[in-house]
């Protein structure tokens, strides 16, 4: 199997896990981990990709790698965001869930 | 890739940095300068809209510019075609409203909470800033990155007033829209790793019809969808459209939840016009039927106003996906698309001001009474009747009656399912309208109604905000003067679509 | 003429001047010659009115009766409070109303429709009871949905012509060959027929009659007549559209004429009725005139427009219907004005107003005198042949006999059943408790659908039924 195979694979294993978390986990906080670990799986496809696309002397593909650095960036602005929100809730109500209302 | 920059192309650049830097300027200067400076920005950003407009309207061209010069796929281009410029305008004309009408709530020191107004404004022009970044965006990453900083400003617009529903609505909000963007990634990556560049153009070029480029577009579409508040992924739509104050609700109705539709469409009309995906379309045709009818029966059993509305969104979104049996054809030419094309856009801008002029109604409505339940409106329309005028002119757009954009949005659509022999989206139509009309009919009967006793209000509203309203509303009736036909402005750039052919 | 059918909209408050705002539209019917065609520009407005015989002819009469209504409307309103909105929906549904007479094509003639539907229901409800809100609610609710299929009805229309224009005169020329010609038919029946409320076709001629005579309020006499009414020039109009004949417009809209001025002289008659009149008689009879006239009594206008309306029928089968429906008519007519003679309280010292009187009056004459003069301008008969022996016995055997069939009813008066008014209405509002349940299911699954787990699952299903799709069909 080659490393390519085996880090999509790898991806793949990622997104399922985080997407099970993402669906199937009611607090928020663990939604937000998830929607991370879904992310690293992306990303880590990502590098499968610039890996695939190696030439001219480049150990891999330079335009995903900068596409993963963008977007770290934008999946930490977004944990933050999240992050921040829930720790207010938390602040206002006492408890941080979801289901708060409706 | 053909060509190069074309000439007046920097106004595209300056349409995006013009709100991102008031927004700046805003968060260096603090509190007492950020309304000044919203205020300074829209006009100067209505100009260059127009401007855009004008330009990709006298030359009947693609309007384009190259960042830094380098061509794509390793530089960033940014395209406007007459779809880009007819939203760029709208969403420039409709912040103006917006703002005009907000400086009223959120302008110090008449605010209780002190940075509720700093950051409305600062989010007010990111916002706008993000949206006319997705609209003239021509690469697949660019755009991912653009729709999350609409998410991230759109979101804490939401939960601005601080209390605990409003910060779970803003939450899930947030959460269900980074599945939807997460997922939007996840296909971009497939797309790259098939066909190695994410610029629209060149991948239209070379996408093929195989697995890789199948899972990537539903992986997106589905992802869009979910930002989208397509039934039934609408789940986040109604508790945050509803709490948010008035004047974000308007720009989140009017133009946040178009944004994601933009992209859809951009993805099956740009990238992927030569896969035929007429099964696809059906499938989206399907729920946008079904977000029109069910998101209308929920919204006549509300007992909110406000709630009642943003149900209304959520049915009226499903319009804009009907638009995609009719306008996907599975060979080129067919005469009907082009009428099904102008009826989705002309449906999304006429929403966009009918929806934004009935939040904002709402929210006067809710200010002077102090609550917002449909059956104590009663005498509402004595006390302020040009808000309630204002209400129902929207309402008119919505229901598709003459004269008003959603009459010439929705006979368009008809004439195009007509046409295709495609009947039962017409059966749809005709539903939707019906059911529009019997929420609409609902709040004006109520509002008209004799008050047992006279109606004590908490504040008094100024006619000058409810004119303000009233001119969004009358912008959605005025669209209903436009000729009963392809709008010649939306079909540039597009060449596979053919004028003429239906009336 | 754009001003004819645009009335002032007054701000403030002046219900005593409602009775002058028709008067251009009445002015310009009778004076303008026929064909005169205004053409507004596109963009922005893309309208185009027309005036020609058939138009003017209802033009010229709507703007009678509009004038007359308004002069009895000041007077009634003097003592309402809420007279300055009604004014506003008066004027409103006026202009809407002249608006559809002089329409051209299919856009204006809908936008102006749907004023008329509108407006109309601020007439209705005005005076904000219960029981005209519901009136008002069912109405709105028939008017909406009576536009759905107008609309579609337009569509289907609107692609058959050549060219792509939106003229009404070349939409109806072109219908007999249009591949929708029996969907649009139907649709723009049942579009007219849900407004007017009734059963497209002779079905509701004899249906109208049938039910009528059950009723025990006069108001609602008269709308069971307009029911059955409605039905024979829909027959009329029906069959001469099939065959693509303008002049079948022609011929309906005279009927159409005559039916506007009757009903509304009668209708003011109820009006002074109840307001109690020193003696009845003054009343009565020139009630029992208009009313038999639409009987098809002899020398009335009823009968030239039964008439007009027979030159469309035929004499097969569907004209034999018609006869009987005249039948029909007097009877209905007879019993209404029984009931009308009942409903009014005989007291001696009080008198109708004579400013509801007067309107009535005027009314009255020219029910009876417009359709003689209007009679020539249409082509399917002569004046002359109006007056022959074999027209006028042709007319009088029917009433005759409604006659008879009147003496008959009023024996057994205490007999008859009591059909509550608004029957199709029973069914709406049995048809709208259930949909309430269903909504409210439909609600509880909203409810559920808004879960989390239950919306992230169906993304990811999105994502793989998509992706199955595209698989299966590449």
């Amino acid at each position: 199997m080659t490393e390519g195979t085996l880090y999509g694979l790898c991806s793949a294993v990622l997104v399922g896990l985080g997407l099970f978390g993402l669906i199937m986990h009611p607090e928020p906080l663990r939604k937000i981990l998830a929607f991370n670990l879904v992310g690293g799986g992306v990303f880590l496809l990502f590098g499968v990709v610039a890996r695939k696309g190696a030439a001219a002397g480049l150990g891999g593909d330079p335009v995903p790698q900068a596409l993963v650095i963008t977007g770290l960036v934008v999946a930490f602005a977004a944990t933050a965001l999240a992050v921040a929100l829930l720790a207010r809730l938390f602040q206002e109500t006492g408890r941080a869930t979801l289901q708060a209302d409706e | 890739m053909p060509g190069s920059a074309t000439a007046g192309g920097f106004l595209l650049v300056l349409a995006i940095v013009l709100p991102v830097a008031g927004a700046m300027l805003s968060l260096v200067l603090g509190g007492r300068y950020a309304e000044r400076i919203a205020l300074t920005v829209m006009p100067t950003g209505v100009v260059v809209a127009v401007a855009i407009g004008a330009i990709v309207w006298r030359t009947h061209n693609v309007l384009q510019y190259f960042v830094g010069k380098w061509d794509p796929p390793l530089g960033v281009a940014f395209r406007a075609d007459g779809l880009s410029a007819t939203m760029i305008v709208t969403a420039a004309l409709l912040i103006c409203g917006i703002g005009l009408f907000a400086r009223a709530q959120f302008s110090l020191p008449r605010c209780v909470e002190e940075r509720a107004p700093l950051v409305f404004w600062i989010l007010l022009l990111t916002v706008w800033g993000a949206l006319n970044a997705v609209f003239i965006g021509c690469d697949l990453f660019n755009l991912y990155v653009a729709l999350e900083l609409l998410t991230f400003a759109a979101v804490p617009l939401v939960s601005l007033d601080g209390r605990a529903e409003t910060l779970t609505a803003a939450l899930r909000y947030l959460l269900f829209a980074l599945f939807g963007s997460i997922l939007y990634l996840l296909g971009a990556v497939l797309l790259y790793g098939a066909y190695g560049t994410l610029d629209m153009v060149l991948l239209s070029g070379r996408i093929r019809a195989e697995p890789a480029a199948w899972a990537a577009i539903s992986l997106m579409t589905s992802g869009l969808l979910a930002k989208a508040a397509l039934y039934p992924l609408h789940l986040w739509l109604p508790p945050a459209h509803a709490g948010a104050p008035s004047p974000a609700s308007a720009v989140l109705s009017g133009l946040v939840v178009k944004a994601p539709f933009f992209l859809v469409v951009r993805l099956w009309f740009d990238v992927m016009p030569r896969l035929p995906e007429h099964a696809v379309a059906q499938v989206l045709g399907g729920l946008g039927a079904a977000a029109i009818i069910f998101g209308s029966l929920v919204a006549l059993r509300q007992v909110r106003l406000k709630l009642l509305i943003a149900y209304s969104t959520v049915a009226q979104i499903g319009y804009l996906f009907l638009m995609f049996p009719l306008a996907v054809k599975p060979e080129p030419g067919h005469p009907w698309s082009t009428a099904a094309w102008t009826g989705g856009v002309l449906q999304a801008i006429s929403h966009a001001f009918a929806k934004a002029a009935m939040f904002m109604a709402a929210g006067l409505i809710a200010e002077a009474l102090g609550h917002d339940r449909i059956a104590g409106l009663a005498g509402v329309g004595r006390v302020l009747p040009i808000t309630v005028f204002a209400f129902a002119l929207g309402g008119l757009s919505l229901m598709g009656l003459p004269p008003s954009g959603g009459f010439v949005a929705k006979a368009m659509l008809l004439t195009a399912a007509v046409a295709a022999g495609q009947w039962w989206w017409a059966v749809v139509v005709l539903t939707g309208g019906l059911l529009a009309g019997g929420y609409v009919f609902l709040v004006i009967a109520r509002s008209l109604a004799d008050a047992g006793e006279p109606l004590s209000l908490i504040s008094t509203i100024s006619p000058g905000r409810q004119v303000v309203v009233l001119v969004l509303a009358l912008c959605a009736v005025l669209l209903g003067f436009v000729p009963l036909r392809p709008l010649e402005l939306l079909q540039i750039g597009r060449p596979d679509m053919a004028i003429g052919g239906v009336r | 003429m754009l001003s004819a059918c645009v009335s002032r909209r007054v701000r403030d408050r002046i219900p005593s001047l409602l009775a002058l705002a028709p008067v251009p539209a009445l002015v310009a019917a009778l004076l303008s010659p026929a064909g005169t065609t205004l053409v507004l520009p596109e963009p922005p407005f893309r309208m185009t009115l027309v005036l020609d015989v058939r138009g003017a002819m209802l033009l010229g009469v709507g703007a009678l009766l509009w004038i007359v209504a308004g002069a009895y409307a000041s007077s009634h309103l003097r003592s309402d409070p809420n007279a300055g909105r009604f004014a506003e929906w008066w004027l409103l549904t006026l202009a809407g109303n002249l608006g559809v007479f002089i329409a051209a094509d299919l856009v204006s003639f809908y936008l102006t429709f749907s004023v008329v539907s509108l407006a109309a229901w601020g007439l209705i409800a005005h005076d904000g009871t219960p029981g005209s809100r519901r009136a008002g609610v069912i109405y709105v609710a028939l008017a909406v949905l009576s536009e759905a299929f107008l609309l579609i009805a337009f569509v289907f229309m609107a692609e058959a012509t050549p060219n792509g224009s939106l003229l009404i005169r070349d939409a109806v020329a072109a219908l007999p060959l249009s591949p929708w010609r029996d969907a649009s038919l139907v649709l723009l029946i049942l579009g007219f027929g849900l407004k007017i409320g009734f059963v497209p076709g002779m079905l509701s001629a004899f249906y109208g009659v049938v039910v009528g005579i059950t009723q025990q309020n006069p108001k609602t006499v008269l709308a069971y007549s307009s029911v059955s009414q409605m039905g024979l020039l829909s027959a009329a109009l029906g069959m001469g559209l099939a065959s693509g004949d303008i002049g079948a417009a022609l011929g309906a809209s005279f009927s159409a004429a005559h039916h506007v001025l009757v009903k509304g002289g009668l209708f003011l008659a109820i009006g002074v009725c109840a307001t109690a009149v020193r003696r009845l008689w003054p009343v009565v009879i020139p009630a029992a005139v208009l009313a038999l006239g639409l009987g098809g009594l002899p020398l009335t206008g009823g009968m030239l427009a039964k008439l007009a309306a027979k030159a469309q029928l035929g004499d097969g089968v569907v004209g034999i219907f018609a006869t009987l429906s005249s039948v029909g008519s007097t009877l209905l007519m007879l019993h209404f004005l029984y009931r009308l003679a009942q409903t009014a309280p005989e007291d001696p010292a009080k008198g109708a107003p004579t400013t509801l009187v007067r309107p009535w009056l005027v009314m009255a004459v020219a029910a009876v005198a417009v359709p003689w003069i209007l009679y020539p301008t249409i082509e399917s008969g002569s004046l002359l042949a109006a007056v022959g022996r074999t027209t006028l016995w042709a007319a009088l055997w029917p009433a005759l006999i409604g006659g008879v069939l009147a003496v008959g009813l009023w024996r057994w008066r205490d007999r008859m059943p009591r059909v509550p008014e608004g029957d199709i209405v029973v069914v709406g509002e049995r048809a709208m408790r259930a949909t309430i349940c269903w909504s409210e299911a439909i609600e509880r699954a909203d409810d559920y659908l808004q879960q989390w787990p239950v919306a992230s699952l169906l993304l990811l299903t999105f994502v793989i039924t998509l992706g199955t799709v595209m698989l299966a069909r590449g």
